[in-house]
């Protein structure tokens, strides 16, 4: 039995605007990086959805370069949040607005 | 003779050698600068003789030198290329202006030594380097073979004249009249430059002489018919001679850009002889003459030459009439007899013309060296009701400075009379056909009795009657380096007449036409540049009054009457142990030409009622409008930036609003183009 490509659709949707409220509203990095995450994990949750129903591995192979994608972007984001929190004693993004104009 | 022409470069060079050695060692050399100043004018005049016997033995020359420039344009005629040179072109026209030039030159050296360095002058390698440069100048303008040469000269001989009028510079108003001797001559010249940029762009050739002449081209083009720049070849030619012609009124003082030359007179007294009377005023009629070939083709500018020509000799004549200042007296004497060559070269009397230059170039070399002899004498002392009476203490200043006078009243047999008088015959002969003419002829014949009238009110103001002051009891005397040159002029003055006699060859049927001769070619010519060449390109009538002998004896007997009635009026007036003035005697009409007619005022007058107003619009205008564009788009665009900087926050969140907001209304947009809904 399979499940219908709407309620792949669905649930990608869901998770993109549940990633997508977070990075409006949360003010902490922390939070803020796994909104992102969200918001990725919510592509491939379609990239994958879709290679099942096409009936070809790219869309697969592609979530799984957008995995190590994500991985590194992790890596490097945590690290910002490192610095941030050396620099200002908080992971408040609304803190650091000293590099605008 | 063969070759003596490759020494030709050297008449104009030895000069300017003369004026770098002066400018760099003028101050260690004995008398200041004077000697390297003779020797070259000297070898100038020896060289320019060679050159005048090498074209008498039926030679000329016409060489380019060095093209400094070249350019690959096609001009309005066709001709592909036009090339910018230096070369000469020694003719029998430029050999007679070099004697000239360098003779009178000479001579204002040797006198310069009485009068500048004598007087214990300041500043001598300052005014020997001027009258260095100034020669070669005015040498190299002479033989320029092509305009673009001409006028370069004439510039820089504008620029000697501004630099020795201002010569004492100290004083208020020497430096206020180099100015505007400068700038009016300027205004004229400004006119020239645009002439010779028309002329080249026309016919792609700027050279007088040759096939390759812009003569011969524009000859081509009037008989080919052609269209110029949308007018006829005839009218088109009309309006560059025109052009060029504003540089010829500036620097030969022709009315109305006249004023500058009565205030020169702030310059040292030789300066004014060599330049402001002998040679760079010449320069202007000079052009004439050497592009007289041109002009022919244009009736309408020989008219306007003549008429303007007529009208200044008599206009400046009244003024002489009142002035007191003997300097201004010849000032304005100086600008009505460039009238008087300017009515001769626009009725077609090419040799009259350079008659006269020749003749006036001599007298009036001598007149103002004669004045500058008495202003030494009078212990710098000009004006005329403080002399009296010099006739006696000095001589050979009085004798040479008559021989001027009447050589300047036109009284015969002196020169002036013979050149004069060939003017006005040819101005009426052509004048009887048309009617401008005649009335340039009224007005010249009209200057004869001004002329003799102011000519003898200064010479017996100065040199008879009782001394009307204690200097003038008790004269300066004077050295030879004065009375030299005044004597050689003197003899000139007197005898340079005998060139060309023409009335007496029309009366006995003698040729004895010398002058008449040498221009037509007869010895050495370039082809083309001949008075028999010109007189074919002429579009005057001419007719006389019954047989050509009666017209003749009528010319002379008029211009001879009314110079001995102008003199006669002069004698009965001042010629009085105690003269009184007679100005007031005028009434409101001696106020007005005392004022010199208000031309000063009505230029200052268009210059800051007029060109002033107008600049200042002008530059309002820039500063308004067009500033206030440029001003305006990077107020606009600083402003708007200011505004929209404000988008960056610098929290990430608002960026992350943005972008969402972004693709939402991309969204809705494809959707609604795309018809989703």
């Amino acid at each position: 039995m399979t499940v219908a490509i709407e309620y792949y659709v669905l649930l990608s949707m869901g998770l993109f605007c549940i990633g997508l409220f977070g990075v409006l509203t949360r003010r902490n990095a922390l939070m803020f990086l796994m909104s992102v995450e969200l918001l990725l994990n919510a592509a491939n949750i379609n990239l994958i959805a879709f290679a099942f129903y096409h009936g070809n591995l790219t869309g697969q192979v592609f979530a799984l370069f957008a995995m190590a994608l994500a991985a590194a972007e992790v890596a490097v984001g945590l690290g910002i949040i490192l610095v941030l929190y050396r620099n200002f004693r908080d992971v408040d993004v609304t803190v650091p607005t000293t590099m605008r104009w | 003779m063969e070759g003596v022409f490759d020494y030709a470069p050297a008449i104009a060079l030895f000069p300017l050698v003369a004026f770098v050695v002066v400018l760099a060692f003028g101050t260690y050399l004995p008398k200041k600068g004077a000697l390297p100043g003779i020797i070259a004018t000297g070898g100038s005049l020896l060289l320019s003789l060679v050159m005048a016997a090498a074209v008498a033995s039926g030679e000329a020359y016409h060489e380019t030198l060095y093209e400094w420039a070249a350019g690959d344009a096609t001009s309005a005629t066709g001709v592909e290329g036009v090339s910018f040179t230096f070369g000469l072109l020694i003719d029998p026209l430029a050999a007679l202006m070099l004697v000239i030039v360098s003779l009178v030159a000479f001579l204002v050296h040797v006198f310069s030594l009485g009068y500048m360095n004598a007087e214990g002058e300041t500043g001598l390698p300052r005014y020997y380097a001027g009258l260095g440069l100034f020669t070669f100048s005015m040498l190299a303008f002479v033989v320029a073979d092509n305009l673009l040469m001409a006028f370069i000269f004439f510039e820089l001989v504008g620029l000697c004249s501004f630099l020795l009028i201002g010569f004492w510079f100290r004083t208020k108003s020497a430096p206020s009249a180099a100015k505007k001797a400068f700038l009016v001559t300027r205004f004229g010249d400004y006119f020239f430059l645009i002439g010779v940029v028309a002329i080249a762009a026309t016919f792609g050739t700027v050279a007088f002489a040759g096939d390759d002449s812009f003569v011969t081209a524009a000859e081509t083009a009037i008989d080919g018919g052609d269209q110029l720049f949308g007018f006829d070849a005839q009218t088109w030619v009309t309006i560059t001679g025109l052009l060029v012609l504003g540089g010829v009124i500036g620097k030969s003082a022709q009315f109305p850009l006249h004023t500058w030359l009565p205030d020169a007179m702030e310059g040292p007294t030789t300066v004014s002889a060599l330049i402001h009377a002998a040679t760079m005023v010449a320069a202007g009629v000079y052009l004439v003459a050497r592009m007289f070939g041109y002009y022919a083709l244009s009736p309408t500018t020989l008219a306007i030459i003549a008429f303007v020509g007529g009208f200044t000799a008599l206009f400046a004549a009244t003024m002489g009439v009142v002035k007191d200042d003997i300097k201004q007296v010849l000032a304005y004497s100086t600008i009505s007899q460039y009238g008087y060559m300017m009515l001769g070269l626009g009725v077609g009397g090419y040799v009259a013309g350079v008659f006269h230059l020749m003749n006036h170039a001599f007298f009036k070399a001598l007149l103002f060296l004669g004045a500058g002899a008495v202003i030494v004498i009078m212990h710098h002392e000009q004006d005329m009701w403080k002399m009296g009476g010099l006739k006696d203490k000095a001589p050979v200043t009085y004798y040479t400075f008559l021989a001027g006078a009447l050589a300047l009243a036109g009284i015969i047999p002196f020169s002036g009379f013979w050149s004069k008088d060939e003017i006005l015959y040819d101005a009426l002969i052509v004048g009887l056909e048309e009617p401008v003419i005649m009335a340039a002829y009224a007005m010249g014949l009209l200057a004869v009795f001004f002329t003799g009238f102011y000519t003898f009110r200064m010479v017996f103001l100065t040199f008879h009657g009782e001394p009307r002051s204690e200097v003038a009891e008790d004269p300066h005397p004077v050295g030879w380096s004065i009375k030299a040159p005044l004597l050689v002029l003197g003899v000139l003055a007197v005898v340079a007449g005998i060139a060309n006699l023409a009335p007496v060859a029309k009366l006995a049927g003698v040729d004895i036409t010398f002058l008449e001769h040498w221009l037509d070619g007869e010895y050495g010519a370039i082809e083309g540049l001949t008075y028999t060449a010109y007189g074919e390109l002429l579009a005057y009538e001419t007719s006389y009054i019954g047989s050509e002998q009666v017209t003749v004896l009528v010319a002379a007997g008029l211009s001879l009457l009314l110079a001995f009635s102008g003199a006669g009026l002069a004698w009965l007036l001042y010629n009085k142990p105690e003269p009184v003035a007679h100005t007031e005697r005028l009434g409101s009409a001696g106020k007005v030409i005392e004022d010199n007619y208000y031309q000063d005022e009505y230029q200052v007058w268009l210059a800051e009622g007029l060109t002033l107003p107008l600049a200042r619009a002008a530059d309002r205008f820039d500063q308004t409008v067009i500033d206030g564009i440029v001003d305006g788009t990077s107020t606009a665009s600083l402003f708007g930036s200011d505004r929209i900087r404000r988008l960056q926050t610098g929290i990430v969140t608002n960026y992350a609003a943005l972008i969402v907001t972004g693709v939402i209304v991309l969204l809705l947009v494809l959707g609604f183009l795309g018809g989703w809904f």
